[in-house]
């Protein structure tokens, strides 16, 4: 799972507590720390905190409004949960100007092209990097060595977050060999990948067709926090079997796809387009189904490549085609608007000359 | 695909082998009765299917006259009847004669199919026609162009490694594309072409370079453009602020049309021939371009921010009174 912001704020607020309590003995502490939980949910202004948690803890009311409940907001009500989560993040910058997440995620909402962003974040990335660095060596000299690693992992992760963002803003702006840099960079720095930033270099090696390339890194990030075969690398290896025409081997993919994840059929029919989430890459669970739908999302640099009269790129439309003739009649009612979305020559192209 | 000459010429070649000692004099005149009344030439069913080839793609031209003036509507109306006329003339020249490469050739693109499910048949018909290159005797100036009778498996390898990058098969496609190389060096079908733009695709520099060295850095609008894109997705925006320059003053009108590309019909079968560096060449090299240019959202407008390049534009079309 990727950054959780409302577990970092915990964390935050946590050492920040624990900082306070001084030179307590073991038996005090604990029960000092025994309220912790209440208080942190219900009362968090009676806990001791800085301007700069202040700042993080509105950048998690913002990433729950922005990445979590936008994409369910009725379009009427869209424009007042973005200004909303602005405001947040204009106060959280305020409060704390080196809100480095808070400034990220403003600029995502400001810039007018994927290249401005992109050229903000490359721009911004050493000194977010140099202060990042500065507060990870500051925790050195002041916390108590079990809170040192936590402390100073804390310090690290709005740089890593940045790294995360810019490599896959890379990704989409095209440039793919930059996208592997970058993600090489925030895994040296990182190597539990808690950006999760290996799976867009599935989709740049993907890209770059560099077959090769993907083995070798798979092989070397193989034991990361989930050793496992998700839905980034299966649809970056299917992609290459199309490309490569190998089409027994794109369509064992598919099928592998199709029995790791729920409801995977329509959701690869679908191939819905998200906005990428501003605080990092969204939060799901593994082998679910909105886990599939952000790699589907993502993996459209890889989908609609190549010139197609049904709108979707030739691997979108050759994998449509699949799930269509795979689907059951349930699966194909519930594609109905989805095929009704299609260009009217659509239907030949899809179950033949046959076709009604 | 120049089909008449084509046909003069195999029916020419044809002819005077059977004649002993004509004269060069002698050939070109034969040349002239071929090309007056080639019908009475036509000796085998093999050169019956190519004259019907030729015919065909003759009647084909003809009904492209004035279709610009069409509405959209009326246009796709009367591309697909076209299109079908000239998949039933395939259908007869390969009546006459089915192993009629052309006609096979033709046959597949005037389906109107879809790059990526065109190019299963066409990498079939294209392995097959390959093999009969590899096993062919090639002429003596070691380019199978040269010899008329090779030049359909040229002709079908292009549009296979056209079909590749409009498939999104960027390696594939160069590969097959350099593999022709070593069967036509002087790479008259312009695959090269094609190569730069998937190199481009590949952020692959070093074999971009390579290809404009072994082509002596001829330069043409493709090299150009593919330069400029490529170094732009490597993030050396300078470099490729230059490589942009040099293309926009290089081809004539490439600016604009890079800035107000234009919807290009199915090649049937190869590449129109236009002059080099001229704004139609940089048109098609644009239309060709498009699969790569759009996974690079921001090029053309980042190519429309340089101020020589929108000026370029923009006198070109007062030059020429286009849209602007």
């Amino acid at each position: 799972m990727p950054f959780d912001p409302q577990l970092e704020d915990y964390e935050r607020m946590s050492l920040r507590f624990v900082r306070s309590l001084g030179d307590l003995d073991a038996a005090a502490a604990a029960r000092e720390f025994a309220s912790f939980g209440r208080r942190f949910a219900h009362d968090r202004d009676s806990l001791p905190q800085t301007d700069a948690d202040r700042a993080f803890h509105l950048v998690v009311e913002a990433t729950r409004l922005i990445d979590y409940q936008l994409p369910f907001t009725l379009d009427e009500e869209a424009e007042t949960c973005i200004s909303h989560a602005q405001r947040m993040l204009d106060e959280a910058l305020s409060l704390d100007p080196q809100c480095h997440d808070a400034l990220r995620m403003l600029e995502a909402g400001r810039s007018p092209s994927f290249e401005s962003y992109y050229n903000f974040l490359q721009e911004g990335a050493s000194e977010v990097k140099a202060r990042c660095v500065e507060a990870r060596d500051a925790a050195c000299d002041t916390a108590a060595p079990e809170r040192v690693f936590l402390e100073r992992d804390i310090a690290m992760r709005p740089y890593l977050r940045w790294i995360a963002t810019l490599a896959s803003k890379a990704l989409i702006c095209g440039r793919n060999r930059e996208t592997i840099r970058l993600v090489d960079e925030l895994l040296a720095l990182d190597p539990y990948d808690r950006a999760d930033a290996r799976l867009t270099a599935y989709l740049a090696y993907a890209k770059l067709e560099d077959e090769e390339g993907l083995d070798r890194f798979a092989k070397a990030h193989l034991d990361l926090n989930h050793p496992r075969l998700d839905a980034w690398e299966l649809l970056a290896r299917l992609a290459l079997a199309h490309k490569r025409c190998d089409f027994g081997q794109a369509r064992t993919l598919l099928g592998q796809i199709v029995e790791l994840y729920p409801n995977a059929l329509v959701t690869l029919a679908r191939q819905r387009e998200l906005p990428d989430g501003v605080y990092a890459r969204l939060s799901t669970h593994p082998y679910s189904e909105d886990e599939l739908i952000v790699a589907i999302s993502e993996a459209t640099v890889l989908l609609q490549e190549g010139r197609d009269s049904l709108w979707r790129g030739s691997l979108g439309s050759w994998v449509l085609r699949e799930c269509l003739s795979m689907s059951t009649p349930e699966q194909t009612s519930e594609l109905a608007d989805v095929i009704a979305s299609l260009p009217p020559h659509a239907a030949s192209l899809l179950w033949g000359d046959d076709a009604s | 695909m120049k089909a008449r000459d084509e046909l003069v010429q195999r029916l020419a070649l044809r002819r005077r082998g059977q004649l002993e000692g004509l004269s060069e004099a002698g050939y070109q005149e034969l040349v002239r009765d071929v090309r007056s009344r080639p019908e009475d030439f036509i000796d085998s069913p093999a050169e019956e299917a190519f004259l019907l080839v030729c015919q065909a793609l003759e009647r084909h031209d003809a009904a492209c006259v004035g279709e610009e003036l069409l509405d959209d509507d009326a246009f796709f109306v009367a591309r697909r009847h076209r299109m079908e006329r000239l998949g039933s003339d395939c259908e007869a020249a390969l009546a006459r004669d089915p192993d009629c490469l052309d006609a096979q050739l033709l046959r597949l693109l005037a389906q109107d199919d879809d790059p990526d499910p065109a190019l299963p048949a066409l990498a079939e018909l294209d392995a097959r026609a390959w093999k009969q290159l590899s096993a062919a005797q090639l002429p003596a100036s070691g380019d199978a162009w040269d010899d008329v009778l090779l030049r359909p498996m040229l002709r079908i390898r292009a549009a296979v490694v056209r079909t590749c990058l409009d498939s999104a098969r960027y390696r594939r496609a160069a590969r097959l594309g350099e593999e022709a190389f070593a069967m036509s060096p002087g790479d008259a079908q312009g695959l090269r072409h094609t190569c730069a733009l998937c190199y481009a695709r590949l952020e692959d520099e070093a074999a971009l370079e390579a290809l404009d060295v072994r082509f002596s850095r001829q330069g043409d609008s493709w090299q150009h453009l593919s330069r400029a894109i490529l170094l732009y997705k490597l993030g050396r925006l300078a470099a490729a602020r230059r490589a942009l320059g040099g293309y926009t003053r290089l081809c004539e009108g490439g600016a604009y049309a890079l800035i107000k590309p234009i919807m290009i019909d199915t090649y049937l079968p190869d590449r129109p021939e236009t002059t080099p560096l001229s704004f139609e060449e940089a048109t098609l090299a644009v239309h060709e371009a498009d699969p790569v240019i759009v996974d690079v959202p921001d090029f053309v407008p980042w190519a429309q921010g340089q101020r020589d390049v929108w000026f370029a534009a923009q006198s070109f079309a007062e030059r020429r009174d286009l849209d602007w």
